[in-house]
Order: structure tokens, then C-alpha cells, then sequence
């Protein structure tokens, strides 16, 4: 089996602490997992792209419409990497945001992706603290156990990447974001 | 140590070098190579290794310090970016003829793109043309045991060697086995698919492990034949046999054509030499993708075709969103700085420099980008021709930052001040090698592995040289330093000594407080606003929103320092009043 994963925000809201987290929860159950990041330039408040691959795979890169699923942190950076995700690919969005707009909309139904669209940060805020936002995508994308990423696997990941006295607080957003998936999905019909 | 870690390219590196037994370490950092050093420091405690390890002020003394150590028998390495071997070209291309007691690796990280260098160069092309052993990495792991048989290799010929990564290599990550390598063992290159002579693929680098994933998404991984090259110079006899026996040789290869060069003549060879692979740029999946699979149908292989889904453009064309280029970070001392030097003259002409701060020309102070230096001496060059033309005073304002100073200046600065010409050069001293991760400067008294050294201050040095004006003040207070850049100007329009130097010093923020919020109190931005937009327009500051329903600016919550600087910006008197909230910094004693 193998996945192909899009990260996607930007800097200094924790995408490449949340990227880690996936290579080392792949790499912990067993998989070859690569990942390669996209910084641009700036340090803070630009585009960050970070691509992981998981199976067997040799090169980290993402090719056009090949990723499984893309995990966006911030919603303008999901329509600006689009072309990454495949037909009937997984998006998950952080946005305060209802819907996304009516012409993606068509496309998405199209291409069969299901997105869903999730105020990560109101989640991070409710349960400690705002930039905590990514391991609340993270919470979320673990409903969908996609391979090896179950809650379970994701979460000794992220023990094994932030420090002790952090985990707590990272633990509970992650749930919570998990949480938000199950609650929000067991009532609704998957496109 | 057993078993495995994640890590990037860079790490992996270093951990090749010191499981080989390296002794020796210098490096000035450059992105996309800046790693390599902290993790030999790294690996270095880890093993209880004895290494010296230094940061040097720039690629030449690097290259000369692990040059000498190599010569007097020590296991050597010096890093670098790709530019940084132009600067160590000198010590470089002599080692062809000086033999070595030791060992020397020169790791030069080439930026394929670029995505973050002034050119885009093939570190190979420069070894393989003045016969330089050199070798390709393509992954971390790859990579860590490249980086331990190029130093043993060279242990074993007496000659330096060079190791080639790119940023690609040097950042991906991956689980890399912390294992010792064997002795002189064998490294990974050689055939991979034999699939007939139809079609083979020579490459390297992170390029071969792109177009094997290709290879596997197009179906055509039972259809060419695959060979991966790791050795680049001297070419191996096994890859000209390869492309010898081909009837079609697609070479894919970062980014100059080297291989391509090698094998040219053996056979019916695909390119960038005939315009099969794009002669500039990075080769991303994409790229490969397309490559392979027009020359799959060309050669009439089947393949399982990738076709773009147009609809998705199409859709998302529709919508807006927020261009993000490159920018300064909210509360920046730089941006304070090109703001000042903007409005004291606003029709100068402005060198300059390679750093974070080449990012000031969003902001209408940065007219040229050369090298690391240029400045300076591109400023020299404009003040001649202003005079031998006899044309209008046109001031000249050259910026440059503390490590860039310090790296290739102090030459230009002392040629420049002692034929007295008339231009200021500011010097924006944010303590640190901002844009790198952090370095220190010869200014910071601090070494590589955080004991003290000697500082050195900037302004010492600069009157040193010969410089006649030299002035220190904070660009956060806006006003003040308009007013110092003014006060060089008149001393050179009085036919005092030139150039004048302005030292304007503010510590970067990531470095002074790690990226946390430094000021406390939150700015009411909205407060007396009348719309004009002067701060979004000329300050370029990513923590400024402009609301449009309220008309008025506010701070971007997650992003904005509240440093208070942009108030100085603002042209309503009476936001001006307020204060900024940092504090101007004293000069070094």
C-alpha cells in the first residue's frame, strides 16, 4: 500500500511539525515514508508546501492530481494547491468558513473529493492555544484512518515530537479535532 | 549507535562524514547547505568524536581551512551552497595539483530552481571540467554513505573530492540507519531496470528516484532499461557501456549536462542538448513526468498516460485569494530601515545585497542583487560613471547586512574609502545570519559550538578601513535614522571623505526572542485611520490587513508584533505620536 500526502498553509502556523508527524507515525508502523518542504522565502507568513510519501516510493515530490490527500491549514493555500489532489482524494480544510465557493464546489463533486471544512483554529482556542491549530487537522484527519494513521499511531508520533511539558495540551487538541470529525460525519452522507 | 532516525539530507551528511572519521569541519552557511554544520556538531557529541568545527567568515577561508588540515593530515571537510564555491574557486582548482596527506571533501548544495540563489549552477559541471572526482547524492540515506566513501575515497587518492547535493536531497527527509558503513564498501549506483535497448534512462541525484516513480505511474517500469549514476567524474566504464548499447538515452540530470557530455557520441541521446529536458529549472515529478512520456510515445512504448484535468484551473481561476510573495517578518528591523532610506531619498539609486533584506526592493530600496558584496562595489562603479558623465547629483544608497559585511565588504570598503568615493552604505546589523538559520558573525563573540570568541564591531572595522563617517543608530526609530542618513549625505555633498557608513542596528526578531511576540501591548491600528493605505502600499508589512468594509487598516492578529513602527509611517499626526515599542540598541562596547 502506498499514500501520497499535501501539506499545505503557512509559515509558522506548525505545518512542518505537523509533517513530521506523519513521516514519523509512518515510519514507526513499519513504512519507507519520505517527505520534502516548500518554504519560499519568508520565515513567517508565507506559503509552505510540505509533500509525504509513504510506501514505496523514491522520490518524496507529489505530481499533479496524484496526492490521496491534502491537509490544509489555511483555506486559500488549499485552492492554490488543488492541482495536487486526485479525483476521489480526501481534502481536509481548516476555515471558519461553511462552504467552499460554488465553482469549487462543482468541481470537487466532479472529481468525487470529499472535503470538509473545519474551524481548526476555534479548536486549537477552545483547548489551549491557537497555534496548536495543526494538531487539530491532524485529530481529524486520524478519523479517516487512512493506513497508518489512526489516532492512536498519530498521537505516540506527536509524544515523540513536541516537548513533554507540551503534550498535554497537544493531546487534548488533537482529540478534539478528532472529535469534531466523528460528530460531524456519523450524521453526515460522504459524497 | 544502531537502528534508525528521520532526518533531512543535510544530517544525514553530516553523519556520513563522522562515522568516516572526520576531523576537521568548516563551512559559512548558504542555503540550501546551512544544516550540515550544527549536525556534525550534533553527531559529533552523539559519537564523542574529536572534531574542530568552525563557522569561517565566508567559503574561501571554509575551503582553506580544511585545505590546510587536509594537506597536514587531518580528515577534512568544508560545506557550502553552489555560489559559495565560486568564492572558494581559487584554493579549489589548485587542489588538482597539491597533494594531501589527509582527506578533503568539498560539499557544495546546488539550488536547482533557484529557489533561493542569485543563479542557478551544476556544481558537477565545475568538478568534472577541471577533473575533480565528484559524486551525486540522490536521498538522505544515499547520501550518508556517499558522504562516507567520498572521504575515505579521498583518503585513499590524496586529492580532494567534491560531494554534490541539492536542496531537494539536502531537505528531504527520511529513517536513515545510524549503522557505521563499512570500509571503502560499495556505493549505490549501477543498472536498475534491464528492460532490452529500445529506451534506457541515464540519471542522478533526486532525479533518479523521480523518474522511478514515473516509471511506476506510466506502467513502464517492464518497458526501459534504468541505470543510476552516483559516480559522476570519473565516469564509471559500466554507464558509457549502458548508453553505448542503447538505440535511445534519455539523461536526466541536475541541471547542467554533464552526464549528457559523458556519454555524448555513444549513442542516439535525448536531452538537454536536443530540447527534450527544459534547460533551466528544477526537474519536479511533474517535469519528469512529461519527459518520459512524450519520449515513451515517441519511441512507440504503451504507457498508462497522464492527462491534466483542465476543469481544475478553470475552477479556481474563478475565485480570488491573496498572492503570498516573499516578504520581511512582521515587525523586521530591515523594513524600518528601507522605509527610512526610501523616504530620506526617494530618487537614489540603490544597491544591493545578497540576504533577507534583498527583499527590500518590494519596497522600492533594492535596485540590484549581484553577489554577496556587490553592493559596495556595484555603488563604486555608479559613483564613477555619475562623475565621469558629469550627470545630477543622483544620491547613492548601498545596503548591506552584518554577515554579508563581514563575508566579502571589508576589500571593497577599503578600496572604496581610500579613493574617497562618495556614496553611504548602510549597513543593517541584525547581530546574526538571519536568513541561514542563525549563524553567528564575527560581531556575535560566540563560536560554532557556543563558547566565546573575540568580537569583533562592526564600527571598529569600518573605521578601520579608512571611513571617515561612521554613525550608529536604530532604524526603529524611523526619524532618527532619516535624519542620520541626511547628515551623510551632507557631509559628502561638503566635500567630505567618502563613502559614509550608517550602521543601522536592531537585532533580528526570530533571533532576539525566537519568533515570540516581543511587545506586549496590542496596537489599535483602526484608531484615527482615514483609509489613505500609505502603511500597506510603502511599509509591505505582512501583519497589516486593510479591512475594506471598515475602510481602515488593522493588525493581522497571528502575524503582527506589535513592534509600532508602521505608526511612524502613518502620515495622520496623530498616530504618529505614539511611541515604538522597541528599544534603540546601544553600539557594542
Amino acid at each position: 500500500m502506498k499514500w501520497e500526502i499535501v501539506c499545505t498553509g503557512i509559515g509558522g502556523r506548525g505545518v512542518l511539525l505537523a509533517s513530521a508527524v506523519l513521516i514519523e507515525t509512518a515510519t514507526s508502523a513499519g513504512y519507507h515514508a519520505m517527505a520534502s518542504d516548500e518554504l519560499g522565502m519568508s520565515q513567517r507568513g508565507g506559503s509552505v508546501v510540505s509533500m509525504v510519501k509513504v510506501g514505496s516510493f523514491r522520490s518524496p515530490f507529489v505530481g499533479r492530481e496524484n496526492a490521496d490527500v491534502i491537509l490544509s491549514f489555511e483555506e486559500s493555500e488549499f485552492y492554490r494547491n488543488l492541482t495536487f489532489l486526485k479525483a476521489g482524494g480526501l481534502a481536509i480544510v481548516n476555515s471558519a468558513g461553511k462552504e467552499v465557493p460554488g465553482p469549487v464546489r462543482g468541481l470537487l463533486a466532479d472529481r468525487r473529493i470529499a472535503c470538509h471544512l473545519f474551524d481548526a483554529d476555534a479548536i486549537a482556542n477552545r483547548n489551549g492555544s491557537v497555534q496548536a491549530s495543526n494538531m487539530a487537522m491532524l485529530g481529524f484527519f486520524s478519523h479517516f484512518a487512512v493506513g497508518p494513521y489512526t489516532f492512536g499511531n498519530i498521537l505516540s508520533a506527536i509524544g515523540r515530537k513536541v516537548a513533554p511539558k507540551f503534550f498535554e495540551m497537544n493531546r487534548a487538541v488533537c482529540e478534539a479535532g478528532r472529535i469534531e470529525a466523528g460528530g460531524r460525519l456519523a450524521s453526515e452522507v460522504r459524497p | 549507535m544502531n537502528g534508525t532516525e528521520v532526518m533531512i539530507g543535510n544530517q544525514a551528511i553530516a553523519l556520513g562524514l563522522v562515522q568516516a572519521g572526520l576531523e576537521v569541519a568548516a563551512a559559512y552557511p548558504g542555503t540550501p547547505s546551512s544544516e550540515i554544520l550544527p549536525a556534525v556538531i550534533d553527531f559529533k557529541r552523539r559519537l564523542g568524536k574529536d572534531i574542530h568545527i568552525e563557522w569561517s567568515v565566508n567559503e574561501r577561508v571554509a575551503m582553506e581551512v580544511a585545505f590546510g588540515a587536509a594537506m597536514a593530515g587531518k580528515k577534512a571537510a568544508c560545506m557550502m551552497k553552489q555560489v559559495g564555491l565560486n568564492v572558494a574557486f581559487v584554493p579549489f582548482i589548485k587542489g588538482r595539483e597539491v597533494p594531501i596527506e589527509g582527506a578533503l571533501v568539498v560539499i557544495s548544495c546546488d539550488d536547482p530552481g533557484p529557489q533561493s540563489s542569485q543563479t542557478e549552477q551544476d556544481s558537477r559541471l565545475i568538478a568534472a571540467l577541471f577533473s575533480f572526482p565528484v559524486f551525486d547524492v540522490s536521498s538522505p540515506e544515499d547520501a550518508r554513505l556517499l558522504a562516507a566513501h567520498a572521504l575515505s575515497y579521498s583518503s585513499r587518492i590524496k586529492r580532494p573530492v567534491l560531494l554534490r547535493s541539492t536542496h531537494r536531497v539536502s531537505h528531504a527527509r527520511e529513517a536513515v540507519s545510524l549503522e557505521t558503513p563499512g570500509q571503502g564498501g560499495a556505493i549505490d549506483e549501477g543498472l536498475k531496470l534491464s528492460n532490452g535497448r529500445r529506451l534506457g534512462i541515464v540519471s542522478s541525484g533526486m532525479g533518479f528516484n523521480v523518474v522511478t516513480d514515473v516509471l511506476g505511474e506510466l506502467g513502464l517500469e517492464n518497458a526501459v532499461s534504468l541505470y543510476k549514476a552516483a559516480q559522476i567524474f570519473p565516469c564509471p566504464p559500466e554507464l558509457l557501456r549502458f548508453a553505448g548499447s542503447m538505440e535511445n538515452l534519455l539523461v536526466l540530470e541536475e541541471t547542467d549536462e554533464v552526464l549528457e557530455a559523458l556519454v555524448s557520441g555513444a549513442t542516439r541521446v535525448f536531452g538537454r542538448s536536443t530540447g527534450h529536458v527544459p534547460r533551466q529549472g528544477e526537474l519536479t515529478y511533474n517535469v519528469v513526468r512529461g519527459i518520459v512520456q512524450a519520449l515513451a510515445e515517441a519511441t512507440g512504448l504503451a504507457t498508462r498516460p497522464f492527462s491534466p484535468d483542465a476543469a481544475i484551473e478553470e475552477a479556481v481561476s474563478s475565485i480570488s485569494f491573496p498572492p503570498r510573495p516573499p516578504k520581511l517578518c512582521a515587525g523586521c528591523p530591515h523594513r524600518a530601515s528601507f522605509y527610512a532610506m526610501k523616504q530620506a531619498f526617494p530618487k537614489a539609486v540603490f544597491p544591493g545585497d545578497i540576504g533577507c533584506y534583498t527583499l527590500g526592493t518590494s519596497q522600492g530600496a533594492v535596485d540590484t542583487c549581484v553577489d554577496m558584496g556587490g553592493s559596495i562595489g556595484l555603488a563604486s562603479g555608479f559613483f564613477e560613471t555619475f562623475r565621469q558623465d558629469g550627470g545630477p547629483d543622483v544620491p547613492i544608497l548601498a545596503s548591506i547586512g552584518d554577515s554579508t559585511f563581514f563575508h566579502a565588504a571589508l576589500p571593497l570598503l577599503y578600496d572604496a574609502a581610500a579613493k574617497g568615493k562618495r556614496y553611504v552604505a548602510v549597513i543593517v546589523d541584525n547581530g546574526t545570519t538571519a536568513m541561514t538559520g542563525m549563524q553567528p558573525t564575527p560581531q556575535s563573540g560566540m563560536r560554532a559550538e557556543g563558547a566565546s570568541d573575540y568580537a569583533i564591531p562592526i564600527e571598529e572595522v569600518v573605521k578601520g578601513l579608512g571611513v571617515e563617517f561612521v554613525k550608529t543608530i536604530d532604524p526603529y526609530e524611523i526619524p532618527v535614522m532619516i535624519k542620520a542618513l541626511k547628515e551623510a549625505k551632507a557631509h559628502l555633498t561638503k566635500e567630505g571623505k567618502g563613502p559614509a557608513v550608517i550602521v543601522a542596528r536592531h537585532p533580528c526578531l526570530l533571533f532576539a526572542k525566537a519568533g515570540k511576540k516581543m511587545y506586549s501591548d496590542d496596537l489599535d491600528l483602526a484608531a484615527g485611520c482615514n483609509g489613505c493605505k500609505h502603511c500597506v502600499k510603502l511599509f509591505d508589512c505582512p501583519g497589516l490587513i486593510f479591512d475594506e468594509e471598515l475602510g481602515k487598516v488593522k493588525r493581522d492578529e497571528g502575524i503582527c508584533v506589535n513592534c509600532g513602527v508602521c505608526l511612524f509611517v502613518c502620515p495622520q499626526k496623530k498616530k504618529r505620536a505614539h511611541r515604538p515599542r522597541g528599544k534603540a540598541q546601544p553600539a557594542p562596547a
